[in-house]
């Protein structure tokens, strides 16, 4: 990793594109709204063609700056996509956890990101509206990460979910896609995996840190905007000599606002 | 869900190469209803960038949809690829394979745009180096040449003579200051008119400053002329070469270029084609227009639209139409008056790492190196056009680590071109890597286009259907296209437009914010 020449900050910096992508109407935009504003808008109107936000994550050894593409939703969209998630080093493939077919959705956008997308690229599988559901408060603090989901029951134990949905269904809660169901999917594909509420902001930021702490190293230093890689050429002139990233927002004048360790 | 046949558009932008997409730009905050379709199923159209899969099905589609395309004979050789680690071929992903790996000179207005538009952060831009020449001794012997191409280069020469270079530095010292700073960009006053006259390259240098023959080539290569030294003229090359000098340090020291990260033009493409649709503009790919049909009555009023039908079966109005010659239905097409060149795409097993010496303390890392074949060099009469390669290396993010892709081009179309570049190849493969450097894919193609950057002009024809010329051919970004684009823009916005406005925008609320 090459050494920040900025005196005021120690951390290393690396961009990261970002593109959110599922069903209409199951919250990407409201994750994002969350995750940059920590804010909430209720009925909030849908998204026309895509939209772009920035925001910092600062991990331990690195601040990490995601660039996201929030894309719409609507079918009649489904054009944009490629265009945010080519060169994307992750992507947050959205479901809504009332709405059985917003999973079944979310699964064909996780294998266009395998077929079209980058081959190294993260994938989150994020259930949203967890405000809905009886799990609403316990969540909390509580992420279902890879890897952190309780071991389940021999595969196919669908009575036992449905029971359990019933259960929950009479009891008021609103969830249709049992966790159980999604994490062994997203087990089986390799992917991150989070249940959220971007009404509460449960578990919000905690998929944005577990996406930056996913990203690969030699991924910050040669993929797409990277911000300390080799072979980028910088035109402010403050970089690394090895660096080959030129930035044109600077000429002349080094703001440090862009693209540099600030 | 409203259909797209409800919207009353104001405009249709066909294709998504990069002057639809730099429109697409001008027009993403102009609050107009903008529906943008290309009838293939990526982006980016002549400037698009490919996988090795989806170079493969282009070249297909090339192939089988003769005349639809500006391009002709695509034709993929797989390697000789050995199963030894680093001398084969990776997955196809690993590669994105421009069509437009064109260098973006410094002084070029395409920066200034995409800074005023806030679209250059979504960018990643690098230094293209070196030039080299081919030399080609008695004997067997080749060898690449490094050209000198700033001041400094030239006191540090030890091939030329110490005459030789006051030859040369009279004649740059002559054609103008190229101090960085000074806006030297294009700049072929009437002056530079009376100085050249007529007079061709070989002949104004020869006459007038007495430069060596031997340092025609490299002159000429600095300003990526496609004809031989004695067919280019000498006005063209020299507003060229100061271009070329006048860039230099504008963004770091030690190069005057730059290329785009992660496939050239395509990156531009795609980042125009992203504003508007963050600006309300809807994308349909694999649809294009099936037929015009022109409105009823022929007098056209501010609000009347043209109805026209897409190759999905919807039937929609807009006010006006755009795209190249190549988006409209076959039988609206204007004919076409093109140039025509060979170009190729090779894949090769080694970084080449000769080619991209730092070019000065400090700068970036190069990543691009242009290396020029005069004709002569490669065995062919003195007048002969020379044939370019652009190298870039895996930090463009075109190739794997250990791998170049070598972007090839003459101005001679056909089998004749190609084999002259397949020369090339193995000329600068002997050069500049052991002979254990193995070609593993290439593509080639013809590709056509406008040599010259004359009559770059949209037509408008009929009224309100705008056809955007041919792409340049030029190996350099050039600036006759964001003229194209402005002006198609003036008449989409009529008497809403203001020339200081156009892709003049603030940032958007949420984005860079610090």
């Amino acid at each position: 990793m090459s050494e920040s020449t900025s005196a005021n900050t120690a951390k290393p910096s690396s961009s990261v594109k970002l593109v959110l992508l599922g069903e209409a109407a199951v919250g990407k935009s409201s994750l994002v709204l969350r995750f940059v504003n920590n804010d909430f808008q209720e009925n909030k109107e849908p998204t026309i063609g895509a939209a772009f936000l920035t925001q910092k994550c600062s991990l331990p050894t690195r601040t990490i700056k995601f660039e996201i593409w929030d894309t719409a939703g609507q079918e009649r969209f489904a054009s944009l996509a490629p265009m945010y998630y080519r060169n994307a080093q992750a992507a947050l493939v959205v479901y809504d956890v009332t709405k059985p077919s917003s999973l079944t959705k979310a699964k064909h956008w996780v294998a266009e990101l395998q077929r079209q997308a980058s081959p190294g690229i993260v994938i989150a599988l994020v259930g949203n509206k967890l405000d809905l559901t009886n799990d609403a408060n316990e969540a909390a603090g509580e992420a279902q990460a890879e890897g952190e989901h309780e071991s389940s029951p021999a595969e196919g134990d669908e009575a036992t979910e449905e029971s359990q949905e019933e259960q929950d269904a009479s009891s008021g809660d609103a969830r249709k896609v049992p966790t159980r169901e999604a994490s062994a999917y997203a087990e089986e594909e390799g992917l991150l995996f989070f249940e959220t509420s971007a009404k509460t902001g449960v578990n919000v930021v905690d998929v944005f840190t577990a996406i930056a702490n996913a990203i690969p190293e030699s991924s910050l230093k040669s993929g797409r905007g990277a911000g300390a890689g080799t072979g980028q050429t910088s035109l402010s002139g403050g970089r690394p000599a090895e660096d080959s990233r030129v930035n044109l927002g600077e000429r002349g004048a080094a703001t440090a606002k862009e693209g540099c360790a600030c | 869900m409203e259909s797209l046949a409800d919207t009353p558009w104001d405009v249709i932008i066909s294709g998504t190469g990069l002057a639809q997409s730099l429109l697409a730009l001008a027009l993403s905050r102009s609050g107009k209803n903008v529906l943008h379709v290309d009838r293939n199923p990526y982006y980016g159209g002549s400037e698009a960038a490919f996988s090795l899969q989806e170079a493969e099905e282009w070249a297909n589609r090339v192939n089988s949809e003769t005349g639809d395309h500006p391009f002709e004979d695509a034709s993929i050789r797989l390697g000789d690829g050995s199963s030894e680690t680093g001398t084969q071929l990776s997955a196809s992903r690993a590669y994105t394979l421009s069509l437009s790996p064109q260098l973006i000179y410094a002084r070029s207005q395409l920066l200034p745009t995409l800074v005023s538009s806030k679209v250059h952060r979504q960018l990643e831009f690098q230094a293209v180096g070196s030039w080299w020449i081919h030399r080609h001794g008695d004997g067997n012997d080749n060898w690449l040449y490094r050209v000198p191409g700033s001041r400094e280069d030239i006191f540090a020469d030890d091939m030329i003579s110490v005459k030789s270079k006051r030859t040369l530095m009279r004649f740059i010292r002559h054609i103008g200051p190229s101090q960085p700073g000074v806006d030297e960009a294009g700049g072929a006053g009437s002056s530079l008119e009376e100085d050249v006259g007529d007079a061709s390259l070989t002949e104004y240098l020869t006459s007038k400053f007495k430069v060596p023959e031997e340092l025609h080539a490299p002159l000429l290569s600095l300003c990526l002329s496609q004809a031989s030294p004695q067919q280019t003229s000498a006005h063209y090359a020299v507003a060229r070469i100061k271009r070329h000098l006048a860039s230099l340090g504008v963004y770091g020291s030690g190069f005057g270029s730059l290329a785009v990260k992660w496939g050239g033009g395509s990156e531009i493409a795609q980042v125009g084609c992203r504003a508007l649709a963050v600006g309300g503009g809807v994308y349909v790919l694999n649809t294009g227009i099936e037929a015009l049909d022109y409105p009823v009555e022929h007098a056209i009023s501010d609000d009347s639209r043209i109805q026209l039908s897409l190759t999905n079966g919807e039937s929609i109005k807009t006010k006006f139409v755009v795209g190249s010659n190549w988006d409209f239905p076959t039988e609206t097409r204007l004919s076409c008056d093109c140039d025509k060149v060979a170009r190729s795409i090779t894949v090769v097993s080694s970084a080449l790492e000769s080619l991209f010496p730092a070019t000065a303390e400090g700068g970036p890392v190069p990543v691009g190196a242009v290396v020029t074949f005069p004709g002569a060099s490669l065995g062919e009469p003195d007048d002969s056009p020379p044939v370019y390669i652009l190298v870039h290396s895996s930090e463009t993010g075109e190739c794997p680590t250990g791998q170049c892709v070598l972007y090839g081009s003459v101005s001679r179309p056909g089998s004749d071109g190609q084999a002259l570049i397949d020369t090339a190849v193995q000329q600068l493969l002997q050069s500049a890597a052991g002979s254990d450097v193995k070609v593993l894919w290439s593509l080639r193609y013809t590709q056509l286009g406008r040599a010259e950057s004359i009559s770059a002009q949209p037509v408008s024809s009929p009224e309100r259907i705008i056809r955007l010329p041919p792409p340049s051919l030029d190996l350099a970004f050039d600036d006759v296209l964001i003229d194209t684009v402005k002006n198609a823009w003036q008449t989409i916005m009529g008497d809403e437009a203001n020339d200081h406005e156009f892709m003049t925008f603030e940032d958007r609320e949420g984005a860079y914010e610090e």
